[in-house]
This record gives C-alpha cells, structure tokens and sequence, in this order.
C-alpha cells in the first residue's frame, strides 16, 4: 500500500508499503527503517520547537521536530523496531535564498533533529538537506530504499 | 530571442481570459456603501457555478458555521460583505487558475491551492503584526502568481536555458527577466491592469519578489511577499524551482518580522489549510 504523509504528518509501514511524501521546502522529511523486522517511518516536520505553539504540539506531536522525532521513534519500537538496527535518513530542510535569519527554518529544524539524535546515541546514516531544492521521498519498506526527486531528477539516498 | 518571447507573452497577456462579468458587477455592488443584498443574489443567480463556488467555501470548516447554508442571503448574514466580496474573488480565481502549470511543474489544483494559502498566511500576518493593509490584501495574496499561467508554457519550452541563467544563487524571476525579457510577477500585474483592478493590487502583484526596488512601500506588497516565501517554505505550491527565491532583508526589517512570528504564522496557515481541505478535494473531482 502507498501511504502518503502530509505536512505535519507521520506514516508508518511493513513489507510492501511505500511511503510518501510530497514537496518539502523548509520541512524535515525523516526515514527511518529496521531492515530486518522490515517495519518503516516516515516524518514530516514542519517547525523546530514545539515551545511556539504547545497546544498544537499536544495534539498534533508530528508538527514539530523536537517532539515529532521521539514519537516516531516510539511508534516503531511497537511495531517491533529495535534501536540497535535502526536506519536513519534525513531529507528537505530546504531554505530560500540570502542569508535572512528569519527564513532559515530549514536550517533550524534539522539542527534540532542532529541534536536529538546526538542525545540518543543515533546515527544519521544518510542525508539530502539544505539549499533551495524542493524535494519529494519515495520510501520503500520492503528494502528500505529511499528515493529523492527533485527538480525534475530522480536519485537514492 | 529574448525579444521575440516578449512579443509573444506579451500576445498571450492580451489574449488571456477577463474576468467574469458578474463577478466585477458583484463586486461594484458590495462595494456600496448600503451594498444592495437582494441585486447581489440577483446576479449570483444568474450565474450557478459561481453562486455553488460561494456556497462550498461558505460551507466549509474554514468559517465553522454551525449548519449547512443553502443561500447567499444567509451567506451575508452570517459572514457579512467583506467575507463575501473574498469568496466571490476566490471562486472567480479557482476558475482560472485550478489547472496544471507546466514549466513550474505544478499539478492541477496546486496554484490554486498555493493562492488561497498566501491569501490566509498574509491575513494572519495582517493580525499578527498588526498591521494596516486595507480590505485588498486577501485579493492581492489570491492573484500574485497569475503570471505563472501565461509565463509556465514558454519556461517550459526553455527550462534548460532558465536553470543555466539560474545556476545556484540567482532568484528564479530574475533568470526568468534574463531568458524571457519578463518575469511572472511583472506578466501578473500586466494582466491585473488588463482587468482595470486597483492600483494596490497591480503593485502587490508586480512587486511581490522584489519589494524593495519599487518606489513605493505599499504595505500589503510587503505582505504577501513575506506570506508567499513561507508558503513555499512549507511546500504549498512549490514547483520545481523550489526555494529558489530571495526573500527581502529591507521588508523583513520594515515589518518587525521576527522569527517567532514566521513560525506561528506557519502553523496557524497550515491548521487553517486543514479547515479547508474539504473545498480544495471537492475542486479537483468537480
């Protein structure tokens, strides 16, 4: 089955699900994977800290990294990830042109995921991030392959 | 070259669809000062697609009224002129701009989709800084890339030439000025002047990458500079030149804009984007 994970959004899957996500720009897109229970995430972050809007952090976590991250991590230790064999990706983190502060959200979000993951002892294994890209993932649960298009190529991760 | 694609985008501009005659006659009405309810439902009858349009975004949980309502009587009623001289400009822009854009690579619905995305994000950021734009900035926000409707074919024909003038660092509207001779945000303010909008308007549209070169500060130019770049930022009508847009220090300093607010700006746009899902899958079946 294709899932598809809107913004501010978390799918999960087992062998024979593709995961999507469309056009991220200054979101974070994680992939994470355990190749040998076969079971997959895929995040789509929007913000980096959830102190700006706690409320919505309370009823929606996959809004915002730092609380979109462990709630991803948790929902695959259900369906029997183990930490250990966790394959983890990052995409999108995008950012406009120039140097203005107030637009690097991209920036911002995926420095908040590299030090969540730091804390936790994870490894980013791969990563597609930063500049003006927009980016689209197709994640594959059965082998874990993830697929990166953007402006109009297609390349793995 | 770059001559004979002005001649022709500038052909395509004068040939491009007018607005719809009921909908300047609707608008001149609500305009009134004792706005006439009854001859605006009189015109809206006459024109079903557009009345239905109203209806559905009336309708949908956006506006989180408490019952279904049938008639535009009651569409005033409760949501009062303004309201309704926004849906009414929403409806008549869907018609035109609910379609796929090549060039852009923006699939059928997307444009549309990212329209009423900057139209929501530059009011929020209208009550967020509180600010004074007037009654034009939702329309503005709607009609700032119309351009892309007539530029998208020729960068279609021309994409490689348009990366290459692009390259890395070079913002998309100035790579297409240099390949084209004219970029969308000038093409949509063209068109804007075509059906004789106000002058705010044409200036929010011509200006809207590059606020700081115009003459004047219009506020609501600033505003939906501001409210588009985050829009693309969170992948609402991204296209394949992404991010490759350069947003404005001297308009970010003139508004006060601070990061906090671009960031609750962008979670209350796309909470409000939700609200509104129900319109935008109701369009892409209709």
């Amino acid at each position: 089955m294709r899932h598809v994970a809107v913004v501010a959004d978390m799918k999960l899957g087992q062998k024979g699900d593709i995961l999507v996500t469309h056009a991220l720009g200054s979101c974070l897109g994680l992939m994470v994977y355990d190749p040998q229970a076969q079971v997959g995430g895929l995040l789509h972050a929007m913000l980096p800290m959830s102190k700006i809007n706690p409320e919505k952090a309370a009823a929606n976590p996959y809004m915002f990294v730092d609380t979109g991250v462990p709630n991803l991590f948790k929902e695959i230790y259900k369906l029997g990830g183990d930490k250990k064999r966790l394959v983890v990706k990052a995409a999108g983190c995008g950012q406009p042109l120039g140097k203005n502060e107030i637009f690097k959200i991209g920036e911002r979000n995926f420095t908040v995921l590299k030090k969540l993951l730091w804390k936790n002892n994870v490894l980013l294994e791969a990563s597609d991030v930063g500049g003006p890209s927009g980016r689209t993932v197709h994640f594959d649960i059965s082998t874990g392959e993830v697929q990166i298009s953007s402006n109009g190529a297609v390349n793995p991760l | 070259m770059k001559a004979d694609y002005l001649t022709k985008i500038m052909d395509k501009v004068d040939a491009f669809p007018s607005i719809p005659g009921s909908a300047v006659r609707l608008l001149e009405l609500v305009d009134q000062a004792d706005a006439p309810i009854d001859e605006i439902e009189e015109v809206l009858r006459l024109d079903p697609g557009l009345t239905a349009n109203v209806l559905k975004l009336t309708n949908s949980a956006f506006f989180g009224l408490p019952a279904k309502v049938g008639s535009v009587k009651r569409a005033v009623m409760l949501l009062g002129l303004n309201k309704l001289k926004q849906l009414i400009m929403a409806s008549c822009v869907n018609a035109v701009m609910d379609k796929d854009i090549p060039g852009y690579d923006l699939p059928a619905g997307e444009l549309w989709r990212h329209s009423i995305a900057v139209s929501v994000a530059a009011e929020g950021l209208v009550r967020e800084l509180n600010l004074d734009s007037g009654d034009d900035i939702f329309t503005a926000a709607l009609l700032h890339d119309v351009g892309k409707l007539v530029l998208g074919q020729f960068i279609d024909e021309d994409y490689a030439a348009l990366a290459a003038a692009a390259g890395n660092s070079v913002s998309f509207e100035i790579a297409e000025k240099e390949v084209l001779g004219t970029d969308h945000a000038e093409v949509g303010a063209r068109i804007l002047e075509h059906w004789a909008l106000p002058d705010a308007l044409v200036h929010a549209v011509r200006w809207h990458h590059n606020p700081e070169n115009a003459e004047e500060v219009h506020p609501s130019t600033d505003i939906v500079h501001v409210a588009n770049m985050l829009c693309l930022m969170l992948g609402i009508g991204v296209g394949r030149e992404g991010l490759q847009y350069q947003p404005s220090p001297v308009v970010t300093r003139r508004l006060g804009l601070k990061p906090f607010h671009l960031e609750k700006l962008a979670s209350q746009t796309i909470q409000t984007m939700g609200d509104l899902a129900d319109v935008f899958i109701n369009s892409e079946t209709a």
